[in-house]
């Protein structure tokens, strides 16, 4: 272990999330509660299936604007297959995510075959994909489902939020699938140069496809589980929930322009995001506030890291 | 070393045209606002047959002056693409911009204070911006994602989601007339062509494309790169405020929100009207003409008949035609 | 003898503590070209940076015209004449020729905009000086060849009135016909009395062109000598530290049977019809000029650009390549012309690009065994001698030749049994170059056949056993290495068809 590598980006923000715990169970007694913890957890879910997935995304160099749209989309598609198509709820949540992963798999195919950056191409089907779920929802809502439906959302499995459980099977097979597999390896060769991985002969396209479809996979789950949370459906669910995941993503350390970032950076990112939100909610600050600080949190980690970086290498 | 062949390139021959070639030079250069105009036009026409008040003196100016002020905002978006960054946070900036604007107007200060102030705090705000990007060397991506936080943050504790009315009628500019057209339409198209003229005929307006397409020979040609990344936040602060004098000012109050998604609203017009996302390329003409046709899109579909929910899923497709389109036609161009 | 135009004395800049130029002193005369010799690392470019005001020097001072000066930022430099055609053209591809020229000094207008006519008529006049009548003003740069690119560099550097010229590796990446035409130009320009510093790698250049040469190793300066009194050996060896033997060392390597054959192979406009059989243990050259359809043929073979119709025979039996993943796993390796984009991921550590196209090899099922990985890593620096503090160094760090031998390494991880090589040793120093040409004859040693393009015709000549002719996409000679002589090669690189001159 070198003394850079103590200054690695996730070490500073692990302490960073310490401090901030240490001074928010201060703050309240309420904050530093198993229950509380959990709940948080339970809150996180959504922004945190989809912010592992555009790790992958950004450290190849590219982004997701889309995943809201998507999210909303298979809400309303949920509700929708359910009760005025008459599929199964079982069936019609399963058809929702399908169709939610199409929609993903597009995103790929308009930026592998067509060459559109990811930017465009996904500010693109952003206003496509959100259309589409006002277009099908006609501003009407679902609600009424049967009570198994509300497990995955509300319930526990095991003492814990059952989402939360899905949250973590996905971020510790997200971390070992990009540290210490030959997929995670071309992931960081593309997000570092493009043109030479595909000249070592990595399949630069296929797994370019396979990880915006992954993210819109991960956006549809998110969009089920959050249909269980709240109850119900409505066409502008998730709206900006995709600045919320890339703030978590680079928060985390991984490079906007690709090549760098791991899932363990964005974990804790997370963590850092929801404990301000809710650790301040409960010293009294306002809701709105605490998106502030979320705000200078991120401009101030990213500068604080570019500091030690370059006092590192020059 | 005469001077004989200037105007002419040598192998081709001399047609009636001022210079050869000029026709497809036009296309070449401004391909992505022609397709954009034509396909404004045939919205037109189209629209027209089918329902002949489309043209109405009332819905056009409902679709100029409603809009003028997205364009306007495009306007300095599309001088930060071209520079090769971005700004994701203009939208909640012409909210705050907004709210300050009105407050003033309604503790009784001059109008031109309330109608200044957001031009100047908006350019001190993306100033600061600026800076972060040029000196601090943050992504313009990370920062404004940041900066995005904390406008929208602020706006909505500071102003508690109250809206803000009882503005003096004399603050009301866009709801005015200056020569039997609508302010915000005068606005919008002088702006435009001044601020076209500018990028077009000043050193500044091309260092600007020399960074974004090139920033290592932009510093190499001696063009102070992390001075003028500062100066263009600023601009594009300015024109965020201007719009902000056309938003404010259409209503007998001002919301503490902003059309969600307007920072896309405004990107997404820029980058259709042929702003290279990579920068370097693109001009502020395309981004009005963007702005005008997805209005112009917004009020057809109403005219005939298509349901008002269905309205962003077309205008989400036509945005993905364009911008495929655009890709085949730079593709049979290499 | 004139004055100097420029002199530099004491010269002397240091990076985090290393120092990169000690004590260099340097002086170009009005109507002289003064070439600067150097391996990568050896502080040519630090000097030039410091005459074109991109850096500081921590020591020494620079005296212009007789008056000394400090240079803040290159418009000071621009100010005092001094201007800089670099090796990484820094032109604005989006951007008109016209534009490119006069980028950040337009003529202006008496309303203080921009004059575009003016811009437009100067820079025709200017392309006009240089002999270059066919380049439209108003082409965008993009669209320009490399060749047809450095001129417009040139013009922008004539537009700026410069009185001194440094021209960094003005013929790194171009074609000998090119190469000559360049040649005039810079002869033209010292008639003119502009001062020219010339940096270059290549010695029949400097021999024709230089009228003093000065030798830079390791940030010293080791000499600083008339052309007449200096012979090729003198200067490699000044720059080297040490005599080099032979500067083509081919090694005799058994020849065996067929092991790729082409028949009619097409791709577009740039691979024709193109037939030839490559034995084991043979490096067969491939020359031409650009656009000739050398690295076109190359990425068909790699499939980058797969054959649209004909026949590649691999051991006897008729294959397709679709993609370099399939060319790969059928024993097929390039190593590209552009390093550092194509090559390379820099910011990776050594180990990393070298398991890049071998990580299968490295892994069980879908996890990366990192003990295995090092392993290899390990020995592939050791085999081909990469200078590199360990092999977690991230490739970026290296310097040109270590880069190139890394790229080589990366392929030879797949046991390749044809190596393509694209211009294997261009912006490769003298030393470096030597090793990588003893490390190719040690491949064709074990068996492996090389397919070598090289835009450097003593290096095709030298090292190859057949030499394959290529013109507009078609084959226009092919010659044995008793009968290659450069004037055969260059007949056939202007040939058009194989049969019409012969």
């Amino acid at each position: 272990m070198t003394v850079k590598s103590i200054f690695r980006h996730e070490t500073l923000l692990a302490l960073l999330l310490v401090a901030v715990l240490i001074v928010l169970s201060f703050q309240s007694d309420r904050f530093f509660t198993v229950s509380n913890l959990l709940n948080q957890g339970r809150l996180m879910t959504e922004i945190g299936l989809i912010a592992i997935a555009m790790t992958f995304v950004i450290a190849t160099g590219g982004i997701d604007l889309s995943v809201g749209s998507i999210l909303g989309l298979t809400a309303i598609l949920t509700g929708v297959f359910w009760q005025n198509v008459g599929m199964p709820l079982a069936v019609a949540a399963c058809a929702a995510i399908a169709v939610g992963s199409f929609a993903g798999f597009c995103n790929g195919l308009i930026i592998t075959r067509f060459n559109v950056p990811p930017l465009i191409a996904t500010l693109a089907t952003l206003a496509l994909y959100r259309g589409l779920a006002e277009g099908i929802s006609q501003a009407r809502s679902v609600r009424g489902y049967p009570e198994w439906f509300y497990v995955l959302g509300q319930g526990e499995v095991l003492g814990v939020p059952t989402q939360l459980w899905i949250l973590l099977l996905a971020a510790v097979l997200a971390s070992i699938i990009l540290a210490y597999t030959r997929w995670g390896r071309t992931v960081y060769a593309i997000g570092s140069n493009e043109v030479a991985s595909r000249f070592s002969g990595l399949s630069v396209e296929h797994t370019k496809l396979a990880l915006y479809t992954a993210s819109g996979f991960a956006a549809a789950l998110a969009g089920v589980i959050f249909v269980s949370r709240v109850s119900t459906t409505r066409s502008d669910m998730g709206t900006g929930i995709e600045l919320d995941a890339i703030t978590a993503v680079v928060l985390g350390g991984t490079s906007i322009f690709g090549g760098r970032g791991t899932i363990l950076g964005t974990v804790i990112g997370l963590c850092l995001i929801q404990a301000l939100k809710n650790g301040l909610s409960l010293a009294g600050v306002k809701g709105d506030g605490t998106i502030m600080l979320i705000g200078a949190v991120l401009i101030l980690a990213i500068l604080a890291s570019n500091l030690f970086e370059r006092s590192g290498t020059r | 070393m005469a001077m004989t062949g200037i105007d002419l390139p040598p192998v081709r021959p001399r047609t009636g045209l001022q210079r050869p070639g000029a026709l497809r030079r036009l296309v070449s250069d401004y391909g992505q606002e022609l397709v954009v105009l034509t396909a404004i036009v045939a919205l037109f026409i189209v629209v027209t047959m089918v329902n002949p008040r489309f043209i109405s003196t009332n819905n056009l100016t409902s679709i100029f002056a409603g809009n003028a002020y997205i364009a306007v905002a495009a306007i300095g978006m599309s001088m930060v693409i071209i520079t090769g960054h971005i700004d994701v946070s203009v939208g909640a900036l012409i909210g705050v911009l907004a709210t300050i604007s009105g407050t003033l107007a309604v503790a009784g200060y001059p109008v031109w204070v309330a109608w200044f102030a957001p031009v100047l705090v908006g350019m001190a705000i993306n100033s600061v911006i600026g800076v972060l990007v040029a000196y601090a060397r943050i992504p313009s991506i990370v920062v404004t994602l940041g900066a995005l936080s904390i406008l929208r943050g602020g706006l909505i504790s500071v102003t508690g989601g109250t809206w803000i009315s009882g503005l003096p009628p004399e603050f009301l500019i866009a709801q005015k007339r200056l020569l039997g057209l609508p302010v915000p339409i005068i606005a919008m198209v002088v702006l435009t062509i001044l601020a076209a003229l500018w990028m077009r005929y000043s050193a500044f307006g091309r260092s600007l494309y020399a960074i974004g397409g090139n920033p290592e020979a932009a510093l190499a040609t001696g063009i102070p790169t992390e001075r003028r990344t500062v100066a263009v936040f600023a601009i594009h602060g300015a024109f965020a405020g201007l719009a902000t004098i056309l938003f404010a000012t259409q209503l007998q109050v001002i919301q503490s929100t902003v059309p969600p998604n307007l920072e896309l609203t405004v990107i997404t017009a820029s980058v259709i009207g042929g702003v290279s996302i990579l920068g370097g390329t693109g001009t502020v003409i395309g981004s009005t003409l963007a702005t005008i046709l997805f209005a112009t899109i917004g009020s057809a579909l109403i005219f005939v008949n298509v349901s008002a929910y269905w309205l962003r899923a077309v205008i989400g497709l036509l945005i993905l035609a364009t911008v495929l389109a655009d890709m085949l036609r730079r593709r049979g161009r290499a | 003898m004139t004055a100097p135009y420029v002199s530099l004395t004491g010269m002397s800049k240091s990076f985090v503590g290393v120092k990169v130029l000690k004590d260099v002193s340097f002086d170009v005369r009005p109507g002289e070209v003064h070439a600067l010799l150097g391996e990568n690392g050896a502080g040519k470019s630090t000097l030039i940076k410091m005459m074109a005001g991109l850096y500081t020097p921590d020591a020494g001072t620079i005296v212009v015209d007789g008056k000394e000066m400090k240079f803040a930022s290159t418009r000071d430099a621009t100010a005092a004449g001094i201007a800089t055609v670099y090796q990484e053209l820094l032109l604005f591809p989006e951007m008109t020729v016209a534009e490119n020229v006069f980028l950040g000094h337009y003529p202006r207008t008496a309303l203080g905009i921009i004059d575009w006519p003016e811009v437009r008529a100067r820079t025709r006049q200017l392309l006009d000086q240089l002999d270059t009548f066919d380049l439209d003003v108003d082409t965008k740069v993009l669209s320009l060849s490399v060749a047809q690119r450095q001129r417009v560099e040139i013009a922008k550097a004539l537009s700026k009135n410069a009185r001194v010229l440094i021209m960094d590796e003005p013929t790194a990446s171009l074609v000998e016909a090119d190469v000559q035409r360049l040649m005039a130009v810079v002869r033209q320009l010292r008639e003119r009395g502009v001062a020219i510093v010339y940096v270059s790698h290549r010695m029949s250049e400097i021999f024709a062109l230089a009228d003093r040469v000065t030798v830079l190793r390791d940030g010293a300066h080791v000499g600083t000598r008339d052309i007449g009194e200096v012979d090729e050996r003198e200067l490699v060896s000044m720059m080297v530290g040490r005599p080099i033997d032979s500067l083509f060392p081919k090694a005799e390597a058994a020849i065996g049977e067929t092991v790729l054959e082409v028949k009619n192979l097409n791709h577009g406009r740039h691979v024709r019809d193109i037939s030839f059989a490559l034995r084991k243990g043979e490096i067969l050259g491939i020359a031409g000029l650009v656009g000739s359809g050398r690295t076109e043929l190359a990425l068909t073979l790699f499939g980058m650009t797969p054959a649209t119709s004909g026949e590649i025979l691999l051991d006897g039996k008729p294959v397709r390549i679709a993609s370099p993943r399939q060319a790969r796993d059928l024993g097929i390796a390039y190593v590209p012309e552009d390093r550092g984009l194509q090559g390379l991921v820099k910011s990776m550590a050594i180990r990393k690009n070298v398991s890049m196209a071998s990580i299968e090899g490295v892994s069980s099922g879908i996890f990366i065994k990192a003990g295995a990985e090092a392993q290899r890593a390990l020995d592939a620096v050791k085999r081909l001698g990469v200078r590199c503090r360990s092999i977690a160094q991230p490739v970026g760090e290296l310097s040109g030749g270590n880069q190139q031998k890394v790229v080589i390494a990366k392929w030879l991880q797949t046991n390749p049994k044809v190596l393509i090589l694209d211009e294997p040793t261009r912006g490769v120093d003298v030393g470096a170059k030597a090793e990588i040409h003893t490390i190719m004859g040690e491949l064709v040693k074990q068996g492996v056949a090389i397919l070598m393009i090289s835009s450097e015709l003593p290096e095709v000549l030298g090292m190859s056993d057949r030499l394959l002719v290529m013109n507009g996409g078609r084959v226009t000679g092919v010659l044995d290495r008793a009968e290659a002589t450069p004037e055969r090669v260059g007949a056939a690189m202007t040939r058009l068809e194989t049969g019409e001159a012969a």
